[in-house]
């Protein structure tokens, strides 16, 4: 292991499996049904169940927050407090922030239009506006734990989650922070979830109890995923995986690139993080057998994963984390259009 | 906006070359796709959508605006969006630097494109954040900002990489910093410890002193909370500097451009640096009292400009500084 390389060493959520720090408990979780708006007939999805914050985060206070901010607050409160770092021990000013996020805060927007088509352009709610802006999560991280580094918010279409984390490993690197804060998340609102029936994203498993088919759509996930990063060595601390390297692209040639990246060895696992159809014969998984063969460790997009689209990364890495994988190098692989893909080789403890 | 400014920004590129297919793009916008949105998607988002809003909505995440830029050049690097309201634009030109560094792309194309729309206007107006008449950054009598809109992209290569193919080189981005204030979402904090942070860090990483900064083309919305904290923000960096740091605000000329403001203020500086013009503040009759700062008003000035640095900060607290020194420094 070569020292400084970023290191995983604290993991927080607040997912469909409810707020969490560190691994998630392995069960099998259905979607539940949709009533935070009126649907015509049943509409499921994997829904993060309501909680107050302030019984997961004492002192915590979200009450004019979305839940998106709520959520980032909660889940880098858990990942800070699974590393075992007491902050005032840090130099805050060294201590960056990174946000993936496909919709941001989508859910203020609809408020900010509602207002807007309640009362006019000129009556619209000054409260929503500057809250509805996609760096507002990371902003109340920020100020929440005097994190003065550098705060910065990305989206990218499928890798929003993959490239916050490289974002974050590249400050440090780069010596522009000590620590971060990584986080990859959306809220999936009425909005969101017509726009993907609309446009014939959704699994029949939207529309009716049965179990998840094996493609055929996607069903939508909502939660936010947080992980400290750190230099290797820099203190004693137990870690879930290194990042050695990582790049995305929109297009190129993947399994060359990534074979280089693996430098021609197999990974012990190689997990799957594609946004959409949550099975073994996704494009994601095929790309993944032709790189590493048909007999090595897959472990195919997770449906609840798949649900969070742009930002799904930090969920698949966290569930394939859960599932007590075997040391030694893994692959986390994403694919977008025909030719995208976005790579991430990490070594696990 | 975007995708015309990129195709301006890569004109003289060999486009047929690997580097340029495998580039990168690093595009921010604060809004993005909203201005397609109407308010009638509140009421029923599934008969918006089927009323033709389906594929309208669909450029809504900021991430489409890199993928349209990238999309339209035929580009296959790493493509992403940035998010930090009015720092974006600068941020997203720091972070392409970063990506050039770490080999993930061989060139990068980083800027930022807002389009002025009913949500901003109102959004703004709703924070009685806007002046009815032209800005006046930096004046005693401001009264707040003008909203513009606009695109700006530019070409980032390494150093090497450019001397090599024998590019003009327009000028050299010396260093980079980004900081939070960790403060409130909308208020900037009054000293401007952060943003004071911000350019010190860029200076570090830049290896120059404060001496050396000829021009700062600064954030100045007109705004009486953010132009009182940036002015703060300059006497602390810049202290112990031998002559007051000259400054404007090229705002009062375009208004705020928001997510494209920190880009197309980069492009100024180093129109400043490429040029040796110093642009004044428009409108600015009645300066805050701020001894360390020199806040240019009146005609261009021209003079020899070695360093100059693009400052920007934003709503979430964030702030980033940009120092650009000539092609042959």
């Amino acid at each position: 292991m070569t020292p400084d390389l970023p290191t995983i060493t604290g993991l927080g959520s607040v997912s469909p499996y409810g707020p969490l720090a560190g691994l998630i408990p392995q069960s099998s979780l259905e979607p539940g049904s949709i009533t935070a708006w009126t649907t015509a007939g049943l509409r499921r999805a994997f829904l993060v169940k309501p909680f107050r914050p302030a019984s997961v985060v004492p002192g915590l206070k979200t009450r004019r927050l979305d839940r998106l901010s709520a959520w980032a607050l909660v889940a880098s409160s858990l990942a800070i407090q699974d590393a075992g770092i007491d902050l005032s021990q840090f130099d805050r000013s060294r201590v960056a922030v990174v946000f993936g996020t496909g919709f941001g805060c989508a859910e203020l927007t609809e408020a900010f239009f509602q207002s807007a088509a309640a009362n006019g352009w000129s009556g619209t709610d000054p409260s929503t506006f500057p809250e509805g802006l996609a760096n507002a999560p990371a902003s109340h991280v920020a100020v929440f734990h005097n994190l003065r580094g550098p705060n910065i918010t990305v989206g990218s279409t499928t890798f929003a989650g993959e490239s916050a984390l490289l974002q974050a490993a590249s400050l440090l690197r780069h010596g522009q922070a000590d620590l971060a804060i990584v986080l990859a998340g959306d809220t999936l609102t009425r909005a969101v979830y017509e726009w993907y029936e609309a446009a014939g994203f959704l699994s029949p498993a939207c529309y009716n109890s049965e179990p998840l088919p094996e493609g055929g759509g996607f069903v939508p996930s909502e939660g936010v995923v947080a992980l400290v990063l750190e230099p290797a060595g820099r203190r004693e601390a137990r870690y879930y995986a290194h990042l050695s390297s990582g790049r995305w692209a929109a297009g190129g040639q993947p399994v060359e690139t990534i074979r280089q990246m693996l430098g021609g060895s197999v990974p012990s696992l190689t997990i799957c993080a594609g946004n959409g159809a949550p099975c073994a014969t996704s494009s994601t998984s095929a790309l993944a057998r032709e790189i590493v063969g048909d007999n090595a460790a897959i472990i195919p997009p997770k449906a609840v994963a798949a649900g969070l689209a742009d930002s799904s990364a930090l969920l698949h890495l966290l569930l394939a984390l859960s599932s007590r994988p075997r040391s030694g190098q893994a692959l986390l692989l994403g694919t977008s259009g025909e030719s995208g893909f976005a790579a991430l080789v990490l070594e696990l403890p | 906006m975007a995708m015309v400014t990129a195709q301006d920004a890569v004109a003289n590129l060999d486009c047929e070359s690997i580097a340029f297919r495998e580039s990168g793009v690093v595009m921010a916008s604060t809004v993005a796709g909203l201005s397609e949105i109407d308010p009638a998607i509140a009421e029923s988002p599934a008969a918006w959508y089927r009323q033709g809003g389906l594929a309208r909505a669909a450029s809504y995440p900021a991430a489409c605006v890199a993928d349209a830029v990238g999309e339209h050049l035929g580009i296959r690097g790493p493509r992403c969006a940035v998010s930090a309201a009015c720092a974006s634009g600068a941020m997203a030109i720091a972070m392409a630097a970063g990506m050039l560094l770490d080999g993930a792309a061989p060139m990068m194309l980083a800027g930022g494109s807002d389009a002025l729309c009913p949500f901003t206007l109102s959004g703004f107006n709703s924070l009685q954040a806007m002046d009815p008449e032209p800005c006046r950054p930096f004046d005693q009598n401001r009264k707040g900002l003008n909203l513009g809109e606009g695109a700006a992209v530019l070409v980032l290569e390494t150093l090497d990489s450019a001397l090599a193919r024998n590019a003009s080189v327009l000028a050299v981005l010396r260093g980079w910093a980004m900081t939070n204030d960790a403060f409130h979402t909308t208020a900037p904090q009054e000293r401007g410890e952060g943003l004071a942070a911000c350019m010190r860090l860029s200076m570090e990483m830049a290896e120059v002193s404060c001496d050396e900064i000829g021009y700062v083309n600064a954030h100045g919305t007109g705004t009486p909370l953010n132009d009182i904290a940036e002015t703060n923000a300059y006497e602390t960096a810049f202290r112990g500097r031998s002559h007051p740091i000259p400054i404007s605000s090229t705002k009062s000329y375009f208004g705020h451009c928001l997510g494209a403001a920190g880009a197309l203020e980069a492009a100024i500086a180093i129109t400043a640096v490429c040029c040796s013009v110093l642009f004044p503040t428009l409108r600015l009759t009645d300066p805050i009292e701020s001894p360390g700062v020199d806040f240019l008003r009146g005609e261009v000035q021209r003079r020899p400009l070695p360093l100059a640095m693009s400052v920007s900060a934003g709503f979430g607290g964030s702030n980033t500084a940009l120092i650009f020194g000539g092609g042959g420094s």
